[in-house]
């Protein structure tokens, strides 16, 4: 019954803790917790403190990798025996990471696990590999420095293989140690494994010109039989390639899984940990397992048909299909219940309109929005079917910003989409936008140039601008006013402001800039002033606007 | 020893062999035209006179260099204990010269038995290193350098080539320098200065011939007599190997696996994997299955297993894109394929047509695995809809991947055809 936990929980703690948590067991009956807290760390924490896992466990928590395992264990090899390099490499969610650290919970075998997203940089990958080896841990006591400082490959690679003998000398004495009193260490073998997880980021490191030929070519250059190497990457070996080329690894491939085997992980729901512990806190409180369950079973037959045209990753579809779940929950009153025949027909009529609108929002639904969502129900009932699935709707969208810095958004959107060579007619004191609609005709020729221009504009995406642009926008747009009422108020805004405005215009414009509204580009060679880029899109400029009730649209130049 | 017991020795044995460089490759030390011999007749010659050499062995990865270099020195350590120095360099650690004659430094020391200093400067190693090459001259005791991956220590300004080749250029020093090299030009890539100091010995290794590698299969699949294995069973495991070996089907295997790639490298790479799935499957003794079965998992095309992952609506995305390639528009973005997917839904009436966000989450997908790629890695202040992408596979890929699809709509099909008439 015992569940793999899930990847993320894996990337994100630290060996020690994976041995101290019973990590694996995610049921509620596995919760006797033996927590040996490690005060200091020994050979043994390499590996997982707890009971290991019998081959067929471990296939049978991962629904449709049997293949892969076995490869791997094959790979792997018996006991002490020496390995190539692997590269496992495979899409998102498919499983590796879980796959490769379960394996070595099965065969007990010393290994080092590093991420390359939080060791992300050379300097850090090397610290926290050396860490590990040399048994340190950071702590107060010795002020959270590493064990050795090490930058260079070069030291890297002294320090690596000076650990590496000691550590595999201590393995040896080790097994000596147990062999003769009989005391069955926890530790298997003499290997060291050594893990880098994640190791597409590589390439996007500043050294990694040099950095991906040296840990490729790592096991050639220490020459020690001892130590295995395996990367685990999530795209193929081919976008590694480099100029001076390496040692190729061995690869092993993790296929994402078909919609069968999606609908079999589904079923099988305590298989699937990111979406069972999504749901945990709800089974656990209303008791609706069997409901959950049978929520599965539609969503197997009539759902995730569709939403495998869209992604096959489970990590999205259990995502997606966390507020349908809810959706479904809700018209039970009773918490207690399971449901009949007819009931479930009904849940399932209630669901429908759902599905569909779901579907497009599914890459929608973020943690934020759903948390938000819940908190709100009590207070408003919602109507739109959107709303209720807890996905923000566009009309209650609302930027908490102040008017002079919703002008300057607009400002910035007008001056990236718009030609320069048209403000003065756009903005001129006396016609405005007026005098423009006179001189357009749709003649043949316009509307063809206006396409290009389309197209351009569809390509090209918002045009840079350099400050003084903006600013002369924004002087001329907070200017504007909609009717007579507006006008008593706009002006008195702008009369107050208008001996401050510079200064706190700039403040205003870096603040946008650091929420990323604005983009600020490099400064131009030519000109040596910064350019500037709106990066909003329409959608949400035209909602600024509305809410100032400001007529962009008739500032637009189409 | 039962049987079982036997295999799993046995599957060591091998594993410890395809794991050793140095066994695979002692093969060829017998034959005496082989660059064994060329390498260790001008290594050893300048040993026992005396006097300073260099030399390039070139050639692609997996051919053996620093496997036949390793056998060489190995025995010359063996042979003239205390005259012979070896100092080994990386290129992929120490193409900066300040860290490589720090290095040089520090390996002298641990040989010397000497105090090596870190905060020596480069001025202090460089004098350093002087100083124990006229001292190993004086003593008549070689220092012999390896520079492996030697061309990326012709990157910048090749102090450290010059400063090595400079010194040997006098008769007091003694010394060997050995560049190993997977660029076949690493000698063009030299300095004027550096060039006209170095000798241009080089010793080319090629990748093997079909009778050589077939020797490398019996050299490392035949089991030792003299092992703590049964007598019996070592004998039935090398009879079946022999007869295995001779096997026609076996030799078309080995000759579809050279034909990408003849290296023994990559040879190893093969029988590792036959290797470690011996137990498994056939109680302990090769099969042809075996061999069989593991030429798939090294010869991956992973682009079409790229595609074989995608959704549909990354499909749909491919095909538009496709379809904009052929168009010869100057450059694609994400807007414009949505154009396109929009104009395909629209003349086909598709039952997949997905909303922006959906798309752009499949469109981050494709980049992600590296199905598409951005132009240039500048753009950091444009958002992805904008940044120009390109497609990453050809046509052929593309098509091959939607027949292999399972459940690929047909309207990408007819797409595809179409596209295929007007490409060709």
């Amino acid at each position: 019954m015992s569940k793999e936990e899930s990847p993320q929980i894996n990337r994100r703690t630290t060996r020690s803790s994976y041995s101290n948590t019973p990590n694996s067991k995610t049921t509620a009956e596995d919760s006797k917790t033996t927590i040996n807290q490690a005060q200091s760390l020994s050979i043994n924490d390499f590996v997982y403190g707890d009971e290991s896992k019998t081959l067929d466990e471990l296939i049978n928590s991962f629904p449709r990798r049997r293949t892969q395992i076995l490869q791997l264990i094959s790979l792997l090899g018996p006991l002490n025996s020496p390995m190539i390099p692997l590269f496992i490499y495979g899409g998102a969610s498919t499983g590796k990471t879980s796959v490769i650290l379960q394996m070595f919970k099965h065969l007990n075998r010393p290994f080092i696990y590093c991420s390359c997203v939080t060791c992300y940089s050379p300097r850090i990958l090397f610290e926290s590999i050396l860490n590990q080896l040399f048994l340190h841990r950071k702590n107060v006591s010795n002020g959270y420095v590493s064990a050795k400082r090490c930058e260079k490959p070069s030291d890297f690679v002294n320090l690596l293989r000076e650990a590496l003998s000691t550590f595999v000398g201590s393995l040896k004495g080790n097994l000596g140690k147990s062999s003769s009193k009989k005391l069955s260490s926890p530790v298997n073998g003499i290997m060291v494994y050594l893990i880098f997880d994640n190791f597409e980021l590589v390439r996007d490191w500043d050294k990694s010109a040099t950095m991906l030929p040296f840990l490729f070519n790592l096991y050639d250059i220490l020459k020690m039989p001892e130590v295995g190497l395996i990367f685990v990457s999530k795209t193929s070996p081919d976008t590694f390639q480099s100029d001076p080329g390496y040692a190729e690894p061995f690869p092993v491939y993790f296929p994402d899984y078909t919609e069968d085997d999606l609908r079999q992980i589904f079923m099988k729901n305590q298989a699937n940990p990111k979406l069972y512990s999504s749901f945990l806190e709800y089974v656990s409180q209303f008791k609706r397992f069997k409901l959950f369950v049978y929520f599965l079973f539609i969503l197997n037959r009539a759902v995730l048909g569709h939403f495998c045209r869209t992604t096959r990753r489970i990590d999205e579809l259990s995502t997606a299909f966390s507020p349908l779940f809810k959706k479904y929950c809700e018209p039970l009153g009773d918490l207690g219940t399971v449901p009949s025949g007819d009931m479930k027909r009904e849940l399932f009529k209630h669901l429908q309109p759902f599905i569909s609108p779901c579907m497009n929002e599914t890459f929608n639904v973020t943690s934020q929005s759903f948390c938000k969502a819940s908190a709100y129900k009590d207070r408003t009932k919602r109507n739109s079917i959107a709303k209720k699935l807890g996905i923000e709707s566009s009309d209650d969208f609302d930027l908490h910003m102040s008017t002079s810095a919703k002008y300057l958004l607009i400002s910035a959107f007008l001056a990236s989409r718009n030609p320069a060579t048209l403000d003065a007619s756009l903005f001129d004191s006396t016609g405005g936008p007026d005098a423009r609609k006179r001189k357009r005709k749709s003649t043949e020729k316009s509307k063809e140039k206006k396409e290009t221009k389309e197209q351009e504009l569809l390509l090209k995406g918002p045009g840079t601008f350099p400050l003084e642009r903006l600013l002369a926008i924004f002087q001329c747009i907070a200017d504007y006013s909609p009717d007579g009422e507006e006008m008593q108020d706009g002006g008195l805004l702008y009369e107050d402001c208008d001996t401050g405005l510079m200064s706190d215009i700039l403040l205003q414009l870096s603040s946008l800039c650091n929420a990323n509204f604005i983009s600020k580009g490099a400064s131009c060679p030519l000109e040596g002033s910064i350019r500037y880029r709106s990066t909003v899109s329409e959608d949400i400029a035209l909602k600024v606007a509305r809410s100032l009730k400001f007529p962009l649209s008739k500032y637009l130049y189409r | 020893m039962g049987q079982e017991k036997a295999a799993v020795e046995a599957q060591m044995i091998l594993r410890r062999r395809l794991c050793n460089p140095s066994f695979i490759f002692s093969i060829f030390s017998q034959s005496p035209d082989s660059n064994y011999s060329k390498l260790k007749y001008i290594i050893s010659s300048s040993v026992t006179e005396a006097s300073n050499n260099s030399v390039l062995l070139l050639g692609p990865r997996g051919c053996g260099k620093t496997a036949v270099l390793d056998l060489v020195l190995e025995e010359l350590v063996e042979e003239h204990a205390e005259m012979v120095t070896v100092i080994k360099l990386n290129g992929l650690l120490h193409s900066d010269d300040n860290c490589a004659l720090k290095e040089i430094a520090r390996q002298l020391c641990l040989e010397n038995q000497l105090l090596f200093s870190k905060m020596a400067s480069f001025d202090d190693n460089s004098l350093f290193l002087l100083s124990m090459l006229r001292e190993c001259g004086l003593a008549h005791k070689t220092i012999i350098f390896v520079l492996d991956e030697f061309d990326l220590f012709a990157q910048g300004k090749q102090r450290l080539l010059y400063s090595l080749l400079d010194a040997m250029q006098s008769v007091t020093s003694q010394a060997v320098v050995v560049g190993v090299s997977c660029r076949l030009d690493a000698d063009q890539l030299l300095e004027k200065r550096v060039r006209s100091r170095f000798s241009h010995r080089k010793l080319l290794f090629l990748p093997s011939s079909r009778e050589d590698l077939q020797r490398v299969l019996e050299h490392v699949l035949l089991l030792p007599t003299d092992s703590r294995l049964p007598q019996d069973y070592t004998a039935t495991f090398n009879a079946k190997l022999l007869k295995l070996l001779a096997d026609d089907k076996f030799k078309e295997i080995i000759d579809t696996l050279s034909y990408s790639d003849s290296t023994v490298g990559h040879l190893v790479r093969f029988l590792f994997h036959a290797v470690s799935h011996m137990n498994l499957n056939s109680g302990g003794f090769l099969s042809l299955e075996i061999f069989k079965a593991a030429l798939p998992s090294l010869q991956r095309q992973p682009k079409l297993e790229g595609l074989k992952d995608c959704s549909i609506l990354e499909l749909y995305i491919l095909v538009c894109m496709k379809r904009l390639e052929v168009k010869e528009l100057e450059s694609i973005n994400f807007n414009s394929i949505m154009k396109e997917y929009k104009s395909v839904h629209d003349t086909f009436r598709t039952s997949d047509y997905y909303a922006r966000k959906v798309c752009l989450r499949a469109f981050e997908h494709l980049i992600e695995c590296a199905l598409i790629s951005f132009e240039d890695n500048k753009g950091h202040g444009q958002s992805v809809e904008f940044r120009p992408v390109k497609l990453l596979i050809t046509w052929h890929e593309l098509y091959q991947g939607l027949k292999s699809y399972n459940f690929c709509p047909s309207i990408l099909h007819r797409l595809m055809d179409r596209e295929g008439v007007s490409a060709v």
